[in-house]
């Protein structure tokens, strides 16, 4: 048996507490550290990944005290049990030289990578004085507060609330808040995909081969290979899912809305459309129908090089599976500045079949209260929420408050890109500091020189992380949090077409001087004075608050890692509410045709499907109507510059964690053979890319994968921090050729622009 | 009867992800720097729009004619009553005959051990506990079967008899027992 054993290379490298400018070992870095073997809690636990934002369920089993094979828990059915390249890579993090396993203060200037050991007690003191005095001087507003949205986010934001800050952000306007603010828009709440059961499914760049979401993409192949879906890609590079799809058209960048906008053409004036559907359950119709009328798939063609008689075919095909057919709304949702329209006309598409709430369609989850209601007794046990109560009321607007039409993202994660401003020209007012956790925005914010101007600004910056990424390379202090595999958390909801939860728990005793990020809060909160606004102890009690105190239910639910509750239910799908029925003898009464349709209810101000809305109307007028607007995304001498998912990695994060980074640490650019021949570029050659904002150095890879007019490539990669040794100056770092963009409605970030590509 | 251990890769399923290979470095201690097993994504080949890649899974293909084994000197190499070809670590002297010898260029000399390795479908590790080998249990896209194809009820023998498969290099008369489900589909407008 191979031992994987470092500590001769650690002995020689012991410099616990010592400052020094970066050498080969980093201050409370793990090579500062001696190795001892991993100590499981238990032969195997269920527990949850968070190598990306998925959270798939695993399983979890130490493997002669050395490393952790990991593999997906059986009980989710969706998930098959499986887990990806990075959800199996995850337990590498764990001693890994360069993580950051003591909190580390900065000596040198913002982003020199001189740091130093400090305690625990002496960070929070030194952090919670400095922003105190901040709270006095200039506001506690003047203080944003930014998390990776997920399972530990509500703890920093909770600190916020306590403190006083109305400016919390995720990262959702830098990768999926369109499709989420479209979905609310129209729907008044978030939708799910039933790719499964679908036999049509229309895709548009939603790459779920290479940006796994196991259960969608098991999904996605079940029905390919299974039951003989048709799956239709447009996307400008031949991706996985180009290359799995029946159909790949190599559409124009940023130009979905106008190919999605004649899919809907066609489907109403060729009356494809689901008439009843729309009469009962949809408002707006008329005007959405007046406006689409001039999208012609002729007019669609122009902008997008899509052929007209394609778009008209597919729109047929499509209609023809109605209603167990679906266009995939996506998710990295950073085309183009009109995400807003490019999201709710593919969910026009799906209306206009009417697809919702069947098989193959969309449909809403199925959470615990409303479960029951339908039932009519209680099937799934109902999770209370613990809150605390007399919260503080900020007295500031947030700094991305200041426009109306932004009114549905404030509750949806913010515009984080509203920081830049916010600190660099005071709109609308001064920020003075950032506390963050679990997030990069030096990768995923776009313009890294404007983000490193604005952090450098600052009075304070606090990075809560597992390795100095190259955002916590800025910090003035880095409180190191304990990976996935060592933490606790409150359980999560996890429904879909029935209710389920799943919660994560440690699978190994912490290793070195980390704390989970709830306790790092609740403590530097404690230090902040705000004792009164943490009533609990710990995550125990927190668990216990939620299954309000019935410990047989927590035991269970932390035995079995995911348990799941009643049948699958489709509000629409005769033979799903049929068999509802007749297992709950208090079930709700089917409606005369068999469903529960007459029970969708939508949380709009119509409480039915707003395919045009007064109320975006009413936050920014002229925009109630799904319409089409130009927009202009490079300049006539520039290529299309886009960028998209691989399967190793997971976008600002994975790209130092040593098992991934040995499977790929570069991002070649791909380059149409004759846009590389026209400049003499072969594969492997040293290309530079300029644009609006910066400029990159990289490597060429000449494919014919690629649109002529346009360059890809994969996100996350070329780290300009000295502490990221594996990925730092490799590759192309596409934030820092992204120009700053706030999209109208969703305040989404821009991911596609324009470059210049010159041979080096 | 003999148990007949075939692997069959569906390269339809199959996505390139690599969790197969990350799956296996886990299970089996894989050092860095080496690898049993990874799945390249080739190409792609075809005229664009017509355009498709290649899945190539490159692992040992456990050859029922194995050159490695005819070639090592020590009997390091050897098909053990299972049909695996098994390496003896101890009687190992890392000649590299056989990593020269292998037509498919999946051996190697593990840094640690200092002895040949490659595949072995998890035998010592998870084929011992009566499990699938790690890529098999990995995969997410259940491209990956695994099973005795002496076995006339097991799934790998239905596919082997229903689908169209190929094998690598069989020329050679290696008689490798990876099993290869070919792209039908590529991007091809119909």
């Amino acid at each position: 048996m191979i031992e994987l054993n470092r500590r001769h290379f650690l002995k020689g490298a012991a410099a616990s507490g010592a400052t020094c400018a970066l050498a080969s070992v980093i201050p409370g870095s793990i090579a500062a550290f001696e190795r001892e073997p991993l100590q499981g809690v238990s032969s195997e636990v269920a527990s949850i990944c968070e190598m990306c934002s998925t959270r798939c369920p695993i399983k979890a089993r130490i493997v002669d005290g050395k490393n952790v094979f990991i593999t997906g828990n059986k009980e989710a059915k969706s998930f098959g049990g499986k887990v990806c390249a990075r959800g199996g890579a995850g337990h590498s993090l764990l001693y890994d030289p360069q993580r950051i396993v003591n909190p580390l203060k900065r000596v040198g200037e913002r982003g020199d990578g001189k740091w130093e050991e400090i305690s625990w007690d002496d960070a929070y003191k030194e952090i919670a004085t400095k922003m105190n005095q901040i709270k006095q001087q200039f506001g506690a507003e003047t203080i944003a507060f930014s998390s990776k949205s997920g399972s530990l986010s509500g703890h920093i934001f909770h600190l916020a609330e306590a403190f006083g800050s109305p400016n919390t952000f995720t990262h959702a306007s830098t990768c999926p808040g369109s499709y989420v603010v479209a979905a609310k828009a129209i729907f008044g709440t978030k939708m799910k995909r039933d790719l499964s059961n679908s036999k049509y499914i229309i895709n548009f760049g939603h790459n779920l081969y290479e940006g796994i979401n196991m259960s969608e993409t098991r999904g996605m192949m079940q029905a390919q290979m299974d039951k003989g879906a048709k799956l239709v890609v447009f996307e400008p590079r031949f991706s996985i899912v180009a290359d799995k799809a029946d159909e790949w058209h190599a559409i124009r960048p940023g130009t979905d809305v106008s190919v999605a906008l004649a899919l809907c053409h066609v489907l109403i004036y060729d009356n494809l459309y689901d008439k009843a559907f729309i009469e009962k359950f949809v408002v707006g119709f008329d005007e959405f129908a007046a406006e689409v009328k001039q999208y012609t798939p002729e007019w669609a063609e122009t902008i997008s090089d899509v052929s007209a008689s394609a778009i008209r075919r597919i729109a047929h095909e499509y209609a023809s599976h109605a209603p167990h057919a679906v266009v995939d709304f996506g998710h990295r949702a950073t085309f183009t500045p009109e995400e807003f329209d490019m999201r709710r006309a593919l969910y026009a598409a799906n209306i206009l079949i009417g697809n919702i709430e069947r098989k193959g369609g969309l449909y809403m989850g199925k959470k615990a209260p409303g479960y029951n209601k339908f039932a009519g007794e209680n099937i799934a046990p109902v999770l209370a929420k613990p809150g605390v109560k007399g919260m503080p009321k900020p007295s500031a607007i947030r700094i991305d408050q200041v426009e109306k039409q932004y009114a549905m993202m404030w509750s949806s994660g913010g515009i984080y890109q509203t920081i830049l401003d916010a600190t660099l020209e005071a709109k609308p007012y001064q920020l003075k500091a950032w506390v963050m956790s679990r997030t990069n925005p030096m990768q995923t914010l776009t313009d890294r020189a404007k983000v490193e101007q604005a952090i450098k600004a600052l009075d304070l910056v606090v990075s809560c992380d597992l390795y100095i990424s190259e955002t916590a390379a800025y910090a003035d202090y880095i409180l190191p949090e304990s990976t996935y595999l060592e933490r606790d958390e409150e359980i999560q909801d996890k429904s879909g077409k029935n209710p389920a939860y799943y919660v994560r728990q440690r699978v190994v005793e912490t290793i070195g001087n980390t704390r989970p990020s709830w306790q790092i809060f609740k403590e530097l909160g404690q230090e902040l004075g705000l004792e009164k606004f943490y009533p609990w102890e710990n995550m125990q009690t927190l668990q216990l608050m939620q299954v309000n105190r019935d410990h047989s239910l927590l035991e269970n639910i932390k035995k079995v890692g995911y348990v799941s509750y009643g049948k699958p239910l489709m509000l629409r799908e005769p033979e799903m509410v049929s068999e509802f029925a007749q297992a709950y003898s208090n079930a709700r009464a089917l409606d005369d045709d068999g469903t529960y349709a007459t029970a969708m209810h939508f949380k709009t101000p119509s409480g039915k499907i707003e395919l045009t809305s007064q109320k975006i109307e009413d936050m920014a007028p002229g925009r109630g109507v799904i319409k089409h607007r130009n927009v202009q995304l490079k300049q006539a001498d520039e290529l299309y510059f886009i960028q998209g998912k691989v399967a190793v990695h997971t976008n600002g994060a994975t790209h130092n964690v040593p098992m991934l980074a040995n499977l790929m640490s570069d991002n070649p650019i791909w380059i149409h053979p004759l846009t590389a021949g026209r400049l003499d570029i072969h594969s492997g050659d040293a290309i530079q890319l300029i644009s609006s904002v910066g400029r990159e150095e990289g490597t060429a890879l000449v494919t014919p994968g690629i649109r002529q007019d346009t360059v890809f490539a994969y996100m996350g990669f070329g780290s300009k921090n000295k502490e990221m040794v594996r990925a730092t100056g490799k590759g192309i770092h596409c934030g820092n050729l992204l120009p700053n963009v706030i999209a109208p409605i969703c305040g989404m970030n821009l991911h596609t622009t324009g470059v210049k590509l010159v041979k080096i | 009867m003999n148990k007949r251990y075939v692997m069959v890769h569906d390269e339809n399923k199959c996505i390139g992800c690599q969790a197969c290979n990350i799956a296996c470095r886990s299970e089996n201690n894989v050092p860095e720097g080496v690898t049993r097993l990874q799945v390249r994504v080739e190409g792609p080949f075809g005229e664009a729009p017509h355009l498709h890649y290649k899945y190539n899974r490159v692992s040992c293909q456990q050859c029922e004619n194995a050159p490695c084994v005819e070639v090592c000197p020590t009997g390091a190499a050897y098909i053990g009553d299972d049909g695996l070809v098994t390496i003896d670590d101890d009687k190992c002297i890392g000649c590299m005959y056989c990593i020269a010898a292998c037509p498919y260029k999946v051996r190697f000399i593990n840094p640690v051990t200092k002895a040949a390795d490659k595949c072995n479908f998890c035998k010592d590790t998870r084929l011992a506990r009566g499990e699938q080998p790690a890529c098999v249990t990995a995969c997410p896209t259940d491209a990956l079967y695994f099973g005795d194809a002496n076995d006339s009820e097991s799934e790998v023998t239905n596919l082997i008899n229903t689908k169209v498969t190929y094998q690598e290099k069989t020329h050679l008369g290696t008689k490798p027992r990876i099993y290869r489900i070919p792209t039908k589909r590529g991007g091809i407008e119909s």
